[in-house]
């Protein structure tokens, strides 16, 4: 089979819809996004104690 | 004899979500979530010492999430119930826009990313408070009374009262008298809260078999109990200024508003017949919203004053 021919081959496995790959975009945008406050808060809140952020009675 | 059965490979095609991200809002309950948002806020406001700003938004971002996970999770456990019912079967999962696999995978993450932010970044009492409302939100209520017991708002408004108390410890690293007497106030609020509720949407519930007070003990039944709720939700909310815990504008304040509930209640005791009950009901359940949003604001106000006005106030 040369390349071309196998260029032209139906997909296997699953294939996505376009609505599909549109909805999974999104969550992932909004999981990275979520993410990154995540990071960010532990950042901000590290500024804030400083040193005491090791200290970690409860 | 084929080995492998293809009627079984066509049937365990995965399911591919097509949720959005909108549908995972509306599991978090944004409008439950706004109350305990500003419920928690007043917790955090009234609470003595100085808290840092970014603790007191890292505590606020935690117990929203918190509380947002005990919707996703209430709404994985119900996916039946909310299919029958007219006010939740636009939900995502009657919708069948997330599966309730889905919605419980998120409820969980989101859940533990809540408390154990809480837990390391502010303090471990508070996150180990957040992890019990969402314990018994979540297993308590929704698993246990909810289809149990007419009682199961009663008990379970608990969870619901809590989040100023977590922002309280969250704030101080302790408890106190303040944050248990803002849980009692909402404590007594809920149940003339959802049987207002229940009342004019009984059909709806008795439909889905949840046992809710108008549907097992009648309206009759539920609207006493809602006016002697009523009585007691304004006598807490009014006792922490005689007591000395909150000042004289906030007293007033909630009398005022107390008086208002307490006409609307007593209204909703008199209207008998199905129309003017109807109107009745749902002029309490849209108060009763005023009300607990009017009374908490008050107390913001006055700090928010005092921290302007620290000489003259």
């Amino acid at each position: 089979m040369t390349p071309a021919m196998a260029d032209k081959r139906e997909p296997d496995g699953i294939v996505l819809t376009e609505a599909q790959k549109k909805s999974r975009r999104q969550r992932s945008i909004a999981m990275a996004l979520a993410l990154g406050v995540l990071v960010l808060l532990f950042f901000a809140v590290t500024l804030v104690k400083g040193p005491a952020v090791l200290n970690r009675p409860l | 004899m084929s080995v492998v059965d293809h009627n079984a490979i066509e049937l365990s095609v995965p399911h591919i979500s097509e949720a959005e991200v909108g549908d995972y809002i509306a599991l978090l309950k944004p409008r439950v979530m706004s109350l305990v948002i500003f419920t928690a806020l007043v917790g955090l406001a009234i609470a003595p010492g100085h808290f840092h700003p970014v603790l007191a938004v890292t505590s606020l971002l935690c117990i929203a999430v918190g509380a947002g996970a005990s919707g996703a999770l209430n709404m994985a456990l119900e996916g039946d119930i909310d299919a029958l019912m007219s006010r939740t079967a636009n939900r995502p999962i009657p919708r069948g826009r997330v599966t309730r696999e889905e919605a419980m995978a998120f409820g969980v993450t989101l859940a533990f990313f809540s408390v154990m932010t809480l837990g390391i970044l502010v303090n471990w009492y508070a996150g180990a408070l957040l992890a019990f409302t969402i314990f018994f939100y979540v297993v308590i209520y929704t698993l246990w009374l909810k289809r149990w017991t007419a009682q199961n708002i009663v008990i379970g408004g608990a969870a619901g009262s809590l989040p100023p108390v977590v922002a309280w410890v969250a704030a101080t690293g302790s408890i106190s008298v303040e944050p248990l007497l803002l849980f009692l106030i909402i404590f007594f609020w809920t149940p003339p809260h959802f049987w207002a509720l229940a009342l004019f949407r009984s059909d709806d519930y008795a439909r889905a078999g949840v046992p809710m007070l108008p549907v097992v003990a009648g309206p009759d039944a539920t609207r006493l109990q809602i006016l002697l709720y009523t009585v007691v939700l304004v006598a807490i909310a009014a006792a922490p200024w005689p007591l000395g815990y909150f000042d004289a504008v906030y007293g007033i304040a909630s009398l005022i508003l107390g008086a208002g509930m307490l006409a609307l209640a007593v209204n909703v005791y008199v209207s008998r017949e199905r129309l003017a009950s109807l109107r009745a009901t749902r002029k309490l359940f849209a108060f009763s919203i005023l009300y607990l949003f009017a009374l908490f604001a008050t107390l913001l106000v006055e700090v928010v004053v005092r921290a302007f006005l620290p000489a003259t106030w």
